[in-house]
């Protein structure tokens, strides 16, 4: 039997698109899997993780492997082709009004290493947790966040890659010129973004 | 005073909180610096090094330049769930700062109180500085251009801005001190256009730093883009900005001596910051410190021993002696703790006074203590950049939100003579992409996954296909000085200390928007030729849009604050003579962005270090053959 931790990092896979050797790689996977419980009314959880472990659900775990290319690039995109039996289970928990918002969270925890308090209108409706509301996890958290290896970057101010690397192409195009490439990609990639907002001159 | 290179880093222990406002009370200093930034730095590391002894009175806390406290500036920055440029730096009702959060729209006549800048309007800007030990650089981007000759007399050449009382070869020899001192990474061969000149042999400490993946493709584009120009033509291509970041030393620099880059700073040995890492992270804070910070320059200034800091205490008046119009004390006003506004008066007293907390902060002080001012130009003339952003999506992924923020642009356009009509621009491209416009990655993140409903594989190639191929271009425009633009107080306005706040009254110049339109039409052009598609959008409920012949826009501040207290020929037309001595008070010097006439399309610090460096040997000279008696210090 799958322990809980283990369900917790399928599902996220699924949802997020990274293999689950990758989101243990973030050393993360515990700490949301508490704060995702602690956000959550009791039970809510297990009934999105069951969600995630139906049959059709976890027949082919995403490998997460190349990054996707962009559909505008010429010569090939690394999403071809084929019945994405994820992408179906997916939009199932996506179309459900209770699971639906919960799983869109925990993409989110996992990209930005925050959690974002769920609608006012689902929390009439499903229960409401003290510890529902906007925050940084961690600063940990923060530097593990998917969004910077997603945009073949890495965190702002963090796991940084090394001088003058921003001068060639991104990874993204290389495992893109090397269609079936697979393997977990390491976290440390080029470049990364910043997220500062207002003047920066 | 030469230091061995390994200690070169060392941040002497306890130096920033060893003296007592009762120590500096009963000490008479031979300068009294006001501000513990890059120009304060610098005056106190020059000045100590030449055996004067110096007390800098700084108002943000003191512990900050070490590791220990760097590393704090840097965890609040990655918890801080609103990641603004002032994230890292702890609320400090006592020594506010602005944030860019504040700004909004303003009603002139009934400026919002609630923030530290009063603004008056019309324009709201959303520009900052930050009041922690080693000032604004803590948190600046590090670009680090010269300005061009022909910046040096705007008046008599266009019709436009002031002329310098100095000229582009007066201030050259200080800007190679200057980019000793910054460390700057750029290759000469690069940087001599528009009549900017080196000496023969010269060579930056650092070699350029590589352009960026991003700007390469946008140069596929640009490079060999012709623009035709009141009768002149400008071919335009992607060149490297200089920065003030580590790069790689340039073993020609110093007539063959090479260079030694500054790492993090410390009071112990650390290998960190040596070189850039490209970890995009400069604004606001850089977490190896491989990036210039005031703090690397007092690290030096006090091993000499000779310099003193008290820290928690912002300066609050400038008091004269009405006889001979020399200043004779600074008062300051220190607190224990930055939540509370309990504090005690001090005074500090020295032969020479040094104002050196930025151009609001100068200013301020001086009309807050009602000095008198022959010109009446005390807080006017006040200069920031205008930036204009256009954003668009790449055909191609172009490896966006990698390297240093910015890395090349368009430089070709800061000079000419359409300078009579329109301002000069520089042109950045954002390696952050669209961040600074719209929030990404975030905002993108959102969109994708709460908008579109995406999740998985789908969600990744969305987010590659969408962050990867943002190109940002931000056109920084030259401000021209108008006395009308303004920084003011107003007994109506105080922070919890009792401080009068600067009010600040503010009118992006026509000059600057005729060049904002040229600027948002080049864009344009830039976007067709490499097949972008436009995402330029700008909101009309926005704090700082303004029309300007039938088009709307945006306008972002650019933290370079100037021209508050000018400096001239003359006591009539200018605050300071051409060594930033006051006229009015032969003993006090007005530091910094303060007294530049114009800012041409250069980021101001690298001129504001190099002014600083001509005048400490002004001071200097001032100091050895001054008479003024020294009072003995009774310690
Ligand atoms: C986001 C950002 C990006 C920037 N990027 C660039 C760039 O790329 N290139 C460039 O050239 N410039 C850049 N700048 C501007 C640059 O940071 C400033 O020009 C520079 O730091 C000014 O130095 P200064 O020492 O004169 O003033 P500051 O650095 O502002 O230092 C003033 C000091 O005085 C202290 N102080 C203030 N008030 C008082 C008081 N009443 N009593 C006692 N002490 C006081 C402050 O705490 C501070 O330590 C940027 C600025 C920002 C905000
Ligand atoms: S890119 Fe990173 S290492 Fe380089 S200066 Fe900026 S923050 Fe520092």
């Amino acid at each position: 039997m799958e322990n809980r931790l283990d369900q917790f990092v399928r599902l996220s896979a699924l949802l997020t698109g990274f293999a689950p050797l990758h989101l243990l790689g973030t050393g993360m996977a515990e700490t949301y899997l508490r704060a995702t419980d602690a956000a959550l009314p009791d039970g809510v959880l297990d009934e999105l993780l069951d969600a995630g472990s139906l049959p059709s659900a976890g027949s082919a775990p995403p490998t997460g492997s190349a990054v996707p290319g962009a559909p505008a690039q010429p010569g090939g995109s690394a999403l071809a082709g084929g019945a994405d039996p994820d992408a179906a289970a997916g939009q199932a928990i996506f179309g459900d009004a209770k699971l639906g918002p919960v799983a869109r969270a925990l993409i989110l925890l996992w990209y930005r290493g925050a959690w974002t308090a769920l609608p006012q209108e689902w929390r009439s409706a499903y229960g409401a947790s003290p510890r529902d509301v906007d925050h940084v996890v961690s600063a940990e958290a923060y530097q593990a966040g998917l969004q910077w290896d997603a945009a073949g970057a890495h965190p702002a101010g963090a796991r940084q890659q090394g001088y003058g690397a921003w001068a060639s192409p991104p990874a993204a195009l290389e495992t893109e010129s090397a269609p079936g490439t697979t393997g977990v990609r390491l976290p440390r990639q080029a470049g990364a973004p910043s997220v500062t907002e207002g003047a920066r001159s | 005073m030469a230091f061995d290179i390994d200690s070169s880093a060392i941040f002497p222990i306890g130096a920033a909180t060893r003296t007592t406002p009762q120590i500096a009370a009963r000490k008479s200093y031979d300068v009294v610096i006001v501000g513990g930034g890059v120009s304060g730095s610098i005056l106190a590391d020059q000045l100590s090094q030449a055996g004067h002894s110096a007390v800098i009175v700084e108002a943000g806390p003191g512990k900050d330049v070490q590791l220990d406290e760097y590393e704090a500036y840097l965890s609040r920055f990655y918890a801080a769930s609103v990641k603004d440029n002032q994230a890292p730096y702890p609320f400090n009702p006592n020594a506010r700062m602005p944030r860019s959060a504040d700004a909004m729209p303003v009603t002139p006549q009934t400026p919002d109180d609630q923030y530290y800048i009063v603004q008056d309007g019309p324009f709201c800007t959303d520009t900052t500085f930050t009041r922690v030990l080693g000032g604004t650089t803590m948190h600046w981007e590090g670009k680090a251009l010269r300005m061009l000759p022909e910046d040096f007399d705007t008046a008599s050449r266009f019709g436009h801005g002031r002329d310098w009382p100095l000229g582009y070869d007066d201030i050259e020899p200080y800007y190679r001190q200057a980019e000793q001192e910054l460390g700057v990474s750029a290759d000469v061969e690069d940087q001599r256009y528009l009549g900017m000149t080196f000496p023969p042999g010269y060579v930056y400490p650092m070699r350029k730093m590589p352009l960026s993946y991003l700007d390469q493709v946008v140069a596929r584009g640009v490079d060999g883009m012709r623009v035709d120009l009141d009768g002149d033509r400008y071919d335009l291509r992607i060149r490297s900005f200089p920065q003030a970041r580590n790069g790689v030393p340039n073993p020609d620099y110093d007539g063959g001596k090479g260079y030694q880059p500054i790492g993090a700073i410390s009071t112990y040995q650390v290998e960190e910051g040596k070189r850039c890492q490209g970890n995009n992270n400069c604004v606001p804070i850089c977490p190896v410190q491989a990036k210039y910070h005031a703090g690397k320059t007092l690290a030096k200034a006090l091993r000499t021993g000779k310099v003193d800091i008290v820290t928690q205490a912002v300066a609050s008046r400038v008091h004269v002696d009405k006889e001979s119009g020399r200043i004779s004390g600074i008062e300051y006003k220190r607190y224990q703790d930055p939540s509370s506004p309990e504090h005690t008066t001090h005074t500090v007293h020295g032969r020479v006074y040094v104002l050196a907390a930025n151009a609001i902060e100068n200013a301020r002080l001086m009309l807050a203590s009602g000095l008198p001012s022959t010109s009446d130009l005390v807080g006017r003339n006040l200069m920031d950049h205008a930036y204009l952003l256009r954003w668009a999506l790449l055909p191609e992924i172009a490896g966006t939100f990698r390297g240093t923020n910015c890395t090349g642009g368009i430089t070709e356009l800061r000079g000419g003579r359409f300078r009579e009509r329109q301002a000069g621009f520089a042109v950045d491209i954002h390696n952050d992409g669209w961040g600074w416009a719209t929030g990404s990655p975030y905002s993108d993140l959102l969109a994708i996954v709460d908008g579109q409903r995406k999740h998985g594989r789908d969600l990744r190639a969305a987010l590659v296909s969408q962050l990867s191929r943002q190109l940002l271009l931000a056109f920084m425009i030259e401000v021209a000085p108008e006395p009308a633009n303004r920084v003011t107080v107003d007994r109506r306005y105080r922070d919890p200390l009792g401080n009068l706040k600067p009010v600040i009254s503010f009118r992006v110049p026509e000059y600057s928007l005729a060049g904002a339109s040229f600027g948002f039409d080049l864009a344009g052009q830039i976007f067709t030729r490499l097949g972008a598609e436009d995402h330029t959008t700008y909101d009309p409920r926005d704090y700082s849009y303004v029309e300007y012949a039938g088009r709307g826009y945006s306008i972002r501040g650019g933290n370079h604050l100037a021209g508050t207290h000018v400096m001239g020929k003359t006591r009539h037309d200018s605050v300071t003579d051409p060594a930033q001595r006051s006229w009015d008070h032969e003993n006090l010097f007005l530091v910094g962005g303060g007294s530049m006439p114009t800012i041409g399309t250069s980021n101001i610090t690298l001129t504001l270090a190099a002014l600083a460096y001509r005048s400490a040997s002004f001071i200097d000279t001032q100091l050895r053959t001054e008479k003024a008696p020294a009072v003995i210090s009774a310690r």
